[in-house]
């Protein structure tokens, strides 16, 4: 098979995929106990206010209109209007989607930064203190729960030493690029300065069990490739152990951690939801969230849509990658 | 107590020899919290502990004096549902803030933050935030119904009349209000009043707001049309700066609701722009203008400085959430926030102790309760819904669920509301008549589930453990709870059918009208929307108190 056959069989895989998500989400609503007009209608509402709420939201429609509505008009790229604010699903969700990504983007980079060095370490001064520091560290990390964590750094760092604040989002990374063209450097520093304030704690937060898992999987990765034959003999050869232990043994470790990186950068997007909430970060997990209390379907609707979306296409470059890295994968 | 089917005779005696003087100047508390009118004459009108014959006679509620006034019956109303026991009366809910030393403010009865109130205390308290659990849904001021979208829409929205703290009716955009007859009342409206947008307050703006909630017709379907029940339509008075609102039939609390309900909207404003650009703009009349509106992220608001009256204190007002009660809590403890709502019980001490903040805790307009369908076993029996009653350490649940914030209720009406019938006292913690009455009713051995939302009231699924565990304590019942999603329970209650409602279930009910209707028909009268409960003579006295008018 061709590389170029493989990302198409893959591509229509994940519309298939996508399909799915979007009629699991769509049925969802039909067997989830409590129905959009009881959400909407005051508890006191008469049956007539109740027929004519239902009638403006087009629950009036029998089951297959509906559904066939709404995929046809999800096609066109209208996800429909909010049932509480009357506000249209799509703006209101891709309005969102910025501080969902930049989140991920960011627990993603401290992640990253700070997995890979302490999984190298870690292998490479296997059973020294070093090692065991970065294990326990993992093992900590792996089993703290996101809102513990996050409940605990806003105690100690934002209420006790007034650091950072406690939470929301000042205003998005594109909005201080904009203010820094259009008000000068100094404005422009300021604003990223803010922003790098109210990140930070969600951040953290998010990417320390990230961290620990890719720390682990770096140790245990490194340790397997340092194990085989082709490292004893360019340790043979007399390359010198940096070059083997950088160039050799670490680019082969990559191949399984950017499969989790990419897997987890996906749930990333979707999964933030409790991060999210401690720190009434606006993103998709908070709108997720509201849009359940309220049993507001359409952004309901829209939100599991989109993150289905980004987990699909996420995936989609991890495996274009992956077999960019590792043709056997194409092979196959 | 009930008079009439409990043992507890001798207390029922003991006050109708000595307590006609006591009782009705307790009665007379009842009328006086804030309806517009306060017909409760002292000795005369209310429903006293004070039967018609002597004390010795057969001590039925039939043989009270009849009621000569609407609070009269409203009262006898609510005393016989004390009586007869449809509900486990449990607690009026409290309203329960954390408050910066910023900033001076009061909570009100009605959950309604308005920060027109707020003052600032210190430098910092000129620009005031407000974390609330929840942003608002939408800006269209008719097309919700929720307190924390109120709580952001109506700084800038005002009504035709409006209430101070407690709950009584002030003037607002009417200065004047009257009957002119049987369903017809007459607002005159204020001269001099601008919208944010600059154009001036005019009456076919009011008569066009009260069109637009209760008539479908006008661009939207209001959820509003039942708070403002009874009204049909609103038209200019020729030659005059008034309006005319219609009623169907007598609707004695009318001006009650208008000053709950009913924002006034700028007709030519609505009528030129879209539903979404209504509901992410405002152009009211209120004391703060909009300045940015993020959707479910933040909304700022600055002083309007040609307000009709003296401009606010505070010159901003944000307005953001968090849905985790702890991040309300650090947001307030950081300096971050300056009024955060719904602190729960387990997080007050920390707000306490914290340098900088305290609690500002206010009775609410809810009532905590659970219904108990008389339709089916066991709940058909009043001596089991009384038995339920005694079963309960209401004192208790108050004390060390609720953490003192709340109060103890005997009835479905709260105390300062027109018709609160001040006589009646809780009943007793008793749980050897609880279990005499269960063995009377002939429900001996019954298996019972309360229905409880989880995280829909403070504590509520505390209180409906404590509620069954003290009724499982009896010998003679076994008693669990059944954790429900709250749009769920919902759903089954108020569909119209009484025969999808749990048996047993509890419910908050919050009534900002301060009149005692509003609560006993929806949820007690025979045909009422979500009622569980069906009696003649309860009935018959709310027929005869929705005849006659409020105001006199």
């Amino acid at each position: 098979m061709s590389y170029g056959r493989f990302l198409l069989k893959r591509g229509l895989q994940g519309i298939v995929v996508v399909w799915g998500v979007v009629s699991i989400v769509f049925v969802l609503r039909f067997i989830t106990p409590g129905n959009a007009v009881d959400a909407v209608a005051p508890l006191d509402a008469s049956p007539e206010l109740r027929e004519r709420i239902a009638a403006e939201l087009g629950l009036d429609q029998p089951l297959y209109v509906q559904y066939l509505d709404y995929l046809w008009e999800l096609l066109q790229g209208d996800m429909g209007y909010s049932y509480i604010s009357g506000i249209e699903a799509s703006s209101m969700v891709f309005s969102k989607l910025p501080a969902t990504i930049e989140l991920a983007v960011a627990s993603s980079i401290i992640a990253i930064g700070l997995s890979i060095p302490l999984g190298v370490i870690s292998a490479t001064r296997r059973h020294e203190p070093a090692d065991y520091a970065a294990t326990t560290f993992s093992l900590v990390g792996i089993s703290t729960p996101n809102f513990w964590l996050g409940i605990m750094l806003i105690l100690l760092l934002s209420v006790q030493f007034g650091i950072f604040p406690t939470s929301g989002r000042a205003f998005g990374f594109v909005e201080a690029f904009r203010i820094a063209a259009n008000q000068g450097v100094g404005a422009g520093a300021d604003a990223f300065y803010q922003w790098l304030r109210f990140i930070t704690l969600p951040a953290v937060t998010l990417g320390t069990y990230f961290t620990a898992l890719i720390t682990r999987l770096t140790r245990s990765g490194m340790l397997e490739e340092l194990g085989q034959s082709y490292v004893r003999a360019t340790r043979a050869k007399g390359l010198p152990e940096s070059l083997i232990r950088y160039k050799h043994a670490l680019r082969n470790t990559l191949i399984p951690v950017i499969t989790v990186l990419g897997l987890q950068l996906g749930t990333l997007i979707g999964g933030a939801v409790i991060t999210e909430s401690v720190f009434s970060w606006p993103g998709l997990g908070t709108t997720l969230i509201n849009a359940i209390n309220t049993r507001d379907w359409p952004i309901l609707q829209a939100t599991l849509v989109v993150i289905g979306t980004g987990f699909v296409i996420v995936n989609l470059v991890v495996d274009a990658v992956y077999a960019y890295l590792d043709p056997q994968v194409v092979a196959e | 107590m009930s008079d009439k089917d409990s043992p507890d005779v001798s207390r029922r005696k003991f006050l109708g020899f000595a307590g006609a003087a006591t009782a009705t100047a307790v009665a007379g508390c009842g009328g006086n919290g804030g309806t517009d009118t306060d017909t409760d004459q002292p000795g005369g009108n209310g429903d006293t502990d004070e039967p018609t014959d002597t004390p010795t006679g057969d001590d039925t509620p039939t043989e009270r004096p009849e009621p000569e006034t609407r609070d009269g019956y409203l009262q006898r109303a609510n005393r016989v549902a004390h009586e007869q026991a449809p509900w486990v009366f449990l607690n009026r809910q409290y309203s329960v803030y954390g408050k910066s030393e910023d900033i001076e403010w009061q909570a009100r009865a009605d959950e309604f933050i308005d920060a027109y109130a707020i003052s600032p205390a210190t430098d910092s308290g000129d620009d005031v935030v407000i974390n609330q659990s929840q942003m608002d849904s939408g800006l269209d001021p008719q097309d919700h119904r929720a307190t924390p979208t109120d709580n952001i829409v109506m700084q800038a929205y005002e009504k035709l009349l409006d209430r101070d703290r407690e709950g009584a009716i002030l003037t607002s955009l009417a200065e004047d209000y009257s009957r002119q007859e049987d369903g017809v009342v007459r607002f005159h409206i204020r001269d001099g009043i601008s919208f944010h947008s600059g154009d001036d307050l005019t009456p076919e703006d009011v008569a066009y707001s009260v069109n637009r909630i209760v008539d479908p017709d006008t661009g939207i379907a209001s959820p509003q049309q039942d708070q403002l029940a009874g009204v049909t339509g609103a038209e200019v008075v020729d030659g005059e700066r008034a309006v005319d609102v219609m009623s169907d039939g007598l609707n004695p609390i009318v001006f009650s609701l208008f000053a709950s309900y009913g924002p006034i909207v700028n007709k030519s404003w609505i009528q030129t722009n879209e539903n979404a650009y209504i509901n992410q703009n405002i152009d009211g009349t209120g004391p703060f203008v909009l300045e940015t509106y993020e959707q479910g992220v933040e909304v700022v608001f600055n002083r309007n400085d040609n307000y009709w009256k003296e401009a606010a204190d505070i010159s901003s007002l944000t307005v953001t959430s968090a849905s985790e009660s702890s991040t309300r809590v650090n947001s307030l403890l950081s300096g971050e926030a300056d009024i955060i709502v719904n602190v729960p019980p387990q997080e007050v001490s920390r707000i306490e102790e914290n340098d900088g903040s305290s609690i500002a805790a206010t009775p609410s307009t809810r009532v905590i309760f659970n219904a108990m369908r008389y339709d089916v076993e066991p709940f058909d029996s009043p001596e089991f819904r009384q038995a339920v009653n005694y079963a309960i350490d209401l004192e208790s649940i108050v004390q060390n669920v609720l953490s003192t914030f709340g109060d103890q209720t005997a009835q479905p009406t709260l105390d300062g509301f027109f018709g609160f019938n001040g006589d009646l006292d809780p009943y007793p913690y008793d749980p050897e008549q609880a279990e005499a009455l269960v063995e009377e009713s002939g429900y001996a051995g019954v298996e019972v589930e309360l229905h409880t939302p989880v995280g829909r009231y403070l504590n509520d699924v505390e209180i409906a453990q404590a509620v069954a565990g003290y009724l499982d304590d009896l010998e003679n019942v076994t008693a669990s709870v059944n954790q429900r999603d709250f749009q769920a329970l919902a759903g089954e209650v108020t569909d119209g059918d009484i025969e999808t409602s749990p048996h047993w279930y509890l419910l908050g009910w919050g009534n900002a009208t301060f009149d005692a209707s509003q609560t006993l028909i929806p949820l007690l009268k025979s045909d009422g929307v979500l009622t569980s409960w069906s009696n003649d003579e309860f009935d018959r006295v709310i027929e005869e108190a929705q005849s006659m008018p409020s105001e006199q």
